[in-house]
């Protein structure tokens, strides 16, 4: 019988009666039960007519009370009672010590007493696990029982009250101080909220998204993965036809600000311009364009990668402005953000944490947030009706805006006290919306105004003079009133109405722009917008693009050609007090309502004048897919910078325009669809995606582990050593082992080779025995194989003199890095493409003419990157459609020779593993089920010593697989391992199955040398669970 | 529903001799019970009771046995009992017989019905009963027996626990 079995059989009979006889003794309850009550008084009887022998009799012996049995005897009805009475009495004395030889009344009774009591336990207490009602016989039950007592019959009401009180409290715990219409007012509401978004920070959107998105808890935030309706393909053509709107507010932006040179300084060592553009680009340093660079640990360039950013300098608004402080934002993910920021403050020296309340010019504006968002905890609901009615706090509970999760005592900005720059943490101080797709430009023109100027009649036609005093008289009045005074005073500047309307020029330019891919890369535009939810359109309409506007005039091809000037890439959002003050100065959606209903002729336009806030917004360009030759410019949009707090009321109105909204997952597809690594997934080498990968690998395992053995695929007998995770390391490091011992096998046989001699400089000193034993190791245990190349490495460190990155290596120990010097990208894209476009390529970059990869052309790069990944794009040329993890793998000779017999062939099979875990898993399980019934049968023995040991010392093995550190895994198939892939799908855009993934430098060129002209850059991959090979050709984008 | 009835004998064993308490052991009598139905209804009977024949409850200070067989034989199992003489156990004789209190088709209408027999019982002992301290005691179980329900049961037995390991020494 199983444990649970027995337990359940125990929990079954555990009020039942149990036997009870003499020789038993009084193991059972039932027995003690027996002599609890009589044991008192049979004690006293005892003690007071003491017997010689009795003293170690058992208790039921009796003290013999003779004139008692007569009576009873005579006087009992019983015939049994008479009988047995008569029996006891005239039994034989002295036949053994442990039989009683006389009965009393009062045992007699003791005796009866402990079996009714027994019986009453066994009959009123319920042992099954059912409820009460469901004892009851059909007839009898009724409806609603279980909900109210008294449909139960009276006999078992007790049990039933007790029942439900227990299930009362299983049930989640309410807050029962409230019922549900005051929970549902809004000002408990808004303190509920508030409490909810301590833990994970909410964006703005939050409540609109949980509406409608399955919502995830990543990064600290709240965040939608998914819509809830099926909308995978509508999303896509959202993308690629109309417009798809998301939620980046989550990015985080960290502000440095100081002179130019220092911060660029400063900067300088954490980026490479081998890896592309800096912050010191030009188009960017001037503010016009928005820049994104790949950030390292300060001097470490190949390695320790820190992760992809965005940033934007502040223009310099006029020539006269001294370029003494200047604003950089950096905008990155919330995954890497505390590496960047921590590497950030060290490189620009900033240690000194300035006290929020003092840190920026004007309060800041998390503080005020973070004050009420503390009170709100201590007001006590009753009270706080009461307050409102004495009018002493008008608005007691307040929405938190921003970062909800922060201590409000912990710094967000730096002071560096040798060059003076300060680097602050915006992070949820501003709110960033994405519009993805053509549509965008149109949405974009619709949904928003450019911002009234406050005196406009005025100023276009009355001279200076005259509007300087009107505007005075304007101020005079107005300014304490009106909440909006920063725009008055912009307004009063003729050189800023001016930049206004050019701003709002090249605004309206845009909606005859059929794509944003048209505009220059990264475009940023400023822009002051009035509030959108004024002209917010009645119904959810579609907009469509504007063929009027569409006219291919001057001012459009000049915008396309030039971009927005420099100038009108101002925007007021860099200001922290102005943004403060829209945010505190918005009209409430209520009173914005209110007004609404008070208009003469309902649904006319609203006209709120000078109380019309104005929120200044930043436009910046995303450029798409700026890789490859086919769909350039696919998934091009524009990003919007608002200040928080109005997320909702931008929201909104671009939906009503036909928006789209999608979560994390069409984020994924995005950047996968663009080719583009994903952040923090597509980093391997960066902290964030070595963490991203472990999640992933553990939830992957874990829902793996959820199918019974049979119902999942065996990952050992498909021969996927690691389904679930990327071994890039071991990869690489059996790359760079294997084309050694390859080279030393070549340079054996044929010494007077032009390669040996080459390599013969680069490594004078090889030692031989070195390599045999790597050899050996290679098909071992990887431990060994492991630590062996790592030797070998550092023996040939000092032979490979001369480059700077070789010290640092030691130290850190992990030489993996992903390939991103832009001039051997383009280098290894030539060298992957077919012959017929060899030619071609080979033009274009005139430099490197070679079409054929020689190893003398590529020694170079694999002195530099011993172990290195490549980032590498695969489509496949028949069927099937590639998932994540699935191995990317070099092609045989033969397979290239039936694929040219056959052209629909579609590739070779892996044969059948053997599964070496198997048996030892059926081992372990006998073992335990041995182990199990020698506790059985020796219950009284320590559980821990029987159960520990093997515990601790067997790992668990999981049926399917692989345990314990893996073999060789480029030669563990039949086809040897190159990379694998990290995204992969069926491609809506390509029509085919598409794929991304990382392969290994050494090995790719090792292939790409050896393939045949007509066939190089052709690969195999391979899903995890499938033993099919399929073709798919490989490329390298830049 | 689908399942095997059984029918449950309530039956008590008198003896004239106290040793034969002693030997009243479940598995002697479930023995004896099975002889005794071979002997009297032959290869057939014993083959027909002994499926789903069991002792389900005894008790050697009261005599009580709850016997259980399936529902289509247990006449064979009521008739054969009164053939029951004498209760064997190591070598030893000793004479009884069963007497039926009581059949009943589940577990629980036989131990309801064996709290109502016993509290008659008691009750008659208690008016028989003429000595005043023995009166007292047979009270004291009574009122036990009829107030079990409002305590608790778990102290209850721990402390009877305690006081029998004390009552042992």
């Amino acid at each position: 019988m199983s444990n649970a079995k027995e337990r359940k059989h125990a929990k079954k009979m555990r009020n039942q009666p149990t036997n009870v006889t003499l020789s038993s003794g009084f193991v059972a309850d039932r027995g003690t039960k027996y002599h609890n009550g009589g044991g008192r008084p049979f004690h006293q009887a005892q003690k007071q007519e003491p017997f010689p022998g009795t003293s170690r009799q058992r208790q039921t012996k009796m003290t013999h009370h003779s004139p008692m049995d007569p009576d009873v005897k005579e006087q009992s009805s019983s015939k049994i009672m008479f009988k047995k009475k008569g029996g006891w009495k005239a039994g034989p004395e002295g036949m053994s010590q442990e039989i009683p030889k006389y009965i009393t009344a009062s045992t007699f009774a003791q005796a009866r007493a402990a079996e009714i009591s027994a019986m009453l336990k066994a009959v009123t207490q319920k042992s099954s696990n059912s409820l009460v009602f469901q004892t009851l016989p059909r007839h009898m039950r009724r409806r609603a029982m279980s909900h109210n007592v008294k449909r139960l019959p009276r006999r078992l009401r007790e049990i039933a009250q007790k029942e439900a009180e227990k299930a009362v409290h299983q049930k989640k715990e309410h807050s029962k101080n409230k019922c549900h219409k005051a929970r549902r007012c809004h000002k408990n509401r808004v303190l509920e909220f508030n409490r909810r978004q301590k833990k994970n920070i909410w964006l703005e959107t939050h409540i609109w998204h949980a509406k409608r998105f399955h919502m995830v808890k990543k990064w600290g935030y709240c965040l939608g993965e998914r819509p809830t309706v099926k909308s995978h393909r509508a999303c896509y053509r959202a993308m690629t036809n109309r417009c798809l709107l998301q939620d980046l507010s989550y990015y985080c932006c960290l502000e440095l600000k100081g002179k130019e040179e220092d911060i660029l300084k400063a900067l300088s060592p954490m980026c490479s311009i081998d890896a592309g553009l800096t912050f010191a680009a030009v188009h960017c340093l001037s503010g016009r364009r928005q820049g994104s660079v790949l950030l390292y640990r300060a001097n470490r360039y190949p390695r320790e990668m820190l992760g992809p950013v965005t940033f934007i300098w502040k223009s310099e608004r006029t020539p006269s402005h001294t370029s003494e402080s200047r604003q950089l934002w950096i905008w990155l993910h919330p995954t890497l953000k505390q590496d960047i920021l921590e590497e950030l403050k060290a490189a620009c020296q900033c240690v000194e944490p300035i006290k929020p309340t003092v840190c920026t010019p004007g309060p800041l504006p998390t503080t005020s947030e973070e004050k009420s968002q503390t009170e709100l905890p201590d007001e006590k609901i009753g009270k706080k009706r009461k307050r409102k009615d004495d009018g002493e706090n008008g608005k007691p509970v307040k929405k938190v805006i921003g970062d909800g999760t922060r201590d409000p005592h912990q710094p967000s900005s730096w002071i560096s006290a040798a060059t003076g720059i300060i680097i602050s943490d915006l992070t949820m101080e501003m709110n960033r919306l994405r519009l993805i797709g053509p549509l965008s430009h149109s949405i974009l023109t619709e949904a928003l105004k450019a911002a009234s100027v406050q005196t406009v009649r005025v100023n276009a036609t009355v001279v200076l003079y005259s509007t300087h005093v009107l505007l005075s008289k304007f101020e005079g009045e107005d300014t304490e009133k009106t909440p909006h005074h920063w725009w008055i005073e912009t307004c009063k500047n003729p050189d800023s109405v001016s930049l206004h309307h050019r701003q709002e020029a090249i605004f309206e330019l845009l909606g005859g722009i059929t794509s944003p891919a048209e505009i220059p890369a990264g475009t940023i535009l400023g822009l002051t917008v009035g509030d959108p939810r004024i002209n917010l359109p009645p119904k959810r309409s579609k907009v469509l693009p504007n063929p009027e506007k569409c006219q291919d005039n001057e001012k459009v091809r000049q915008l396309l050609l030039e971009g927005v000037p420099v100038d009108c890439a101002h925007s007021f959002i860099w200001n922290q007090a102005i943004c403060k003050n829209v945010t505190e100065n918005k009209i409430s959606d209520q009173d914005l309502n209110r007004r609404r209903s008070e208009l003469l002729v309902p649904g006319s336009q609203l006209v709120l004048g000078p109380q019309e806030s104005k929120i200044p917004i930043l436009l910046i360009q995303q450029p798409g897919k700026v890789t490859g030759d086919d769909r350039r410019g696919w998934g091009s949009g524009w990003d919007i910078l608002l200040p928080k707090g109005w997320g909702m009321a931008f929201w909104i109105p671009f939906i009503y325009r036909g928006a789209r909204v999608g979560g994390l997952k069409e984020s994924v597809m995005h950047s996968q669809y663009k080719r583009s690594p994903d952040i923090p997934g597509d980093f391997p080498d960066c902290p964030a995606g070595v963490v991203f990968a472990e999640e992933q690998a553990k939830n992957l395992l874990e829902k793996y582990k959820r199918r019974p053995p049979a119902k999942r695929p065996n990952y050992v007998k498909l021969g996927t050593l690691a389904p679930f995770c990327c071994p890039w390391e071991q990869l690489a490091q059996e790359w760079e082992s294997r084309v050694q011992a390859q080279e030393e096998s070549f340079v054996a046989s044929s010494p007077s080779g032009e390669d040996s001699d080459s390599r013969r400089d680069k490594l004078p000193g090889a030692p031989t025995p070195e390599n045999t034993d790597l050899q050996s190791d290679e098909g071992g245990t990887s431990p060994s194989s492991c630590s062996e190349p790592r030797e070998v490495m550092d023996t040939e460190c000092p032979a490979q003199v001369g480059t700077a990155w070789v010290a640092g290596q030691d130290a850190t120990g992990s030489l993996l890095c992903v390939l991103r010097s832009r001039k051997w990208l383009k280098q290894l894209s030539t060298w992957c493409g077919p012959s017929s476009r060899d030619k071609r390529a080979a033009r274009r970059t005139s430099g490197s003419g070679e079409p054929t990869p020689t190893r003398a052309a590529y020694l170079p790069l694999l002195e530099r990157f011993p172990r290195a990944l490549v980032w590498v794009s695969l489509a496949l040329l028949r069927k099937g459609s590639p998932e994540p993890h699935s191995m990317i793998c070099v092609p045989a000779e033969e397979d290239f020779l039936r694929l040219r017999g056959d052209q629909l062939y579609c590739g070779p099979q892996e044969s059948k593993h053997s599964d070496p875990f198997k048996s030892e898993i059926r081992k372990q399980k006998e073992r335990k089920k041995v182990e199990k019934r020698q506790n059985k049968q020796a219950p009284s023995e320590p559980e821990g010593l029987a159960g520990g040991p093997p515990a601790a010392g067997h790992r668990a093995l999981t049926l399917g697989l692989w345990s314990g550190p893996l073999p060789g895994v480029t030669s563990h198939c039949s086809r040897v391992l190159l990379g694998f892939v990290t995204q992969g799908d069926f491609s809506m855009a390509v029509g085919g199955g598409e794929a991304l993934g990382f392969v290994s430098l050494t090995g790719l060129l090792d292939m790409l040398s050896t393939q045949p002209a007509a066939e190089r850059g052709l690969v195999l991959l391979r899903a995890p669970a499938s033993p099919q090979y399929r073709f798919a050709r490989i490329a390298v984008e830049v | 529903m689908v399942r095997f009835k059984h029918r449950y004998l309530l039956c008590e064993v008198v003896s004239d001799d106290p040793r034969c308490r002693l030997s009243l052991e479940d598995r002697v009598l479930g023995g004896l019970i099975r002889d005794t139905i071979a002997r009297v209804h032959g290869t057939f009977g014993a083959a027909s009771c002994s499926i789903g024949f069991a002792v389900r409850y005894l008790n050697a200070y009261t005599g009580v046995v709850l016997l259980r067989c399936r529902k289509e034989f247990y006449h064979l199992v009521c008739s054969a009992l009164p053939f029951i003489t004498y209760l064997e156990n190591k070598g030893h004789r000793y004479p009884c017989f069963l007497n039926t209190l009581h059949v009943g088709g589940t577990i629980r209408t036989c131990q309801k019905f064996l709290i109502h027999y016993n509290r008659r019982q008691l009750l008659i002992l208690l008016q028989s009963c003429t000595d005043e301290g023995e009166r007292q005691a047979i009270q004291k179980s009574v009122t036990r027996s009829c107030l079990l329900e409002e305590r608790s049961d778990e102290e209850f037995s721990e402390s009877g626990e305690e006081e029998a390991a004390e009552a042992m020494e």
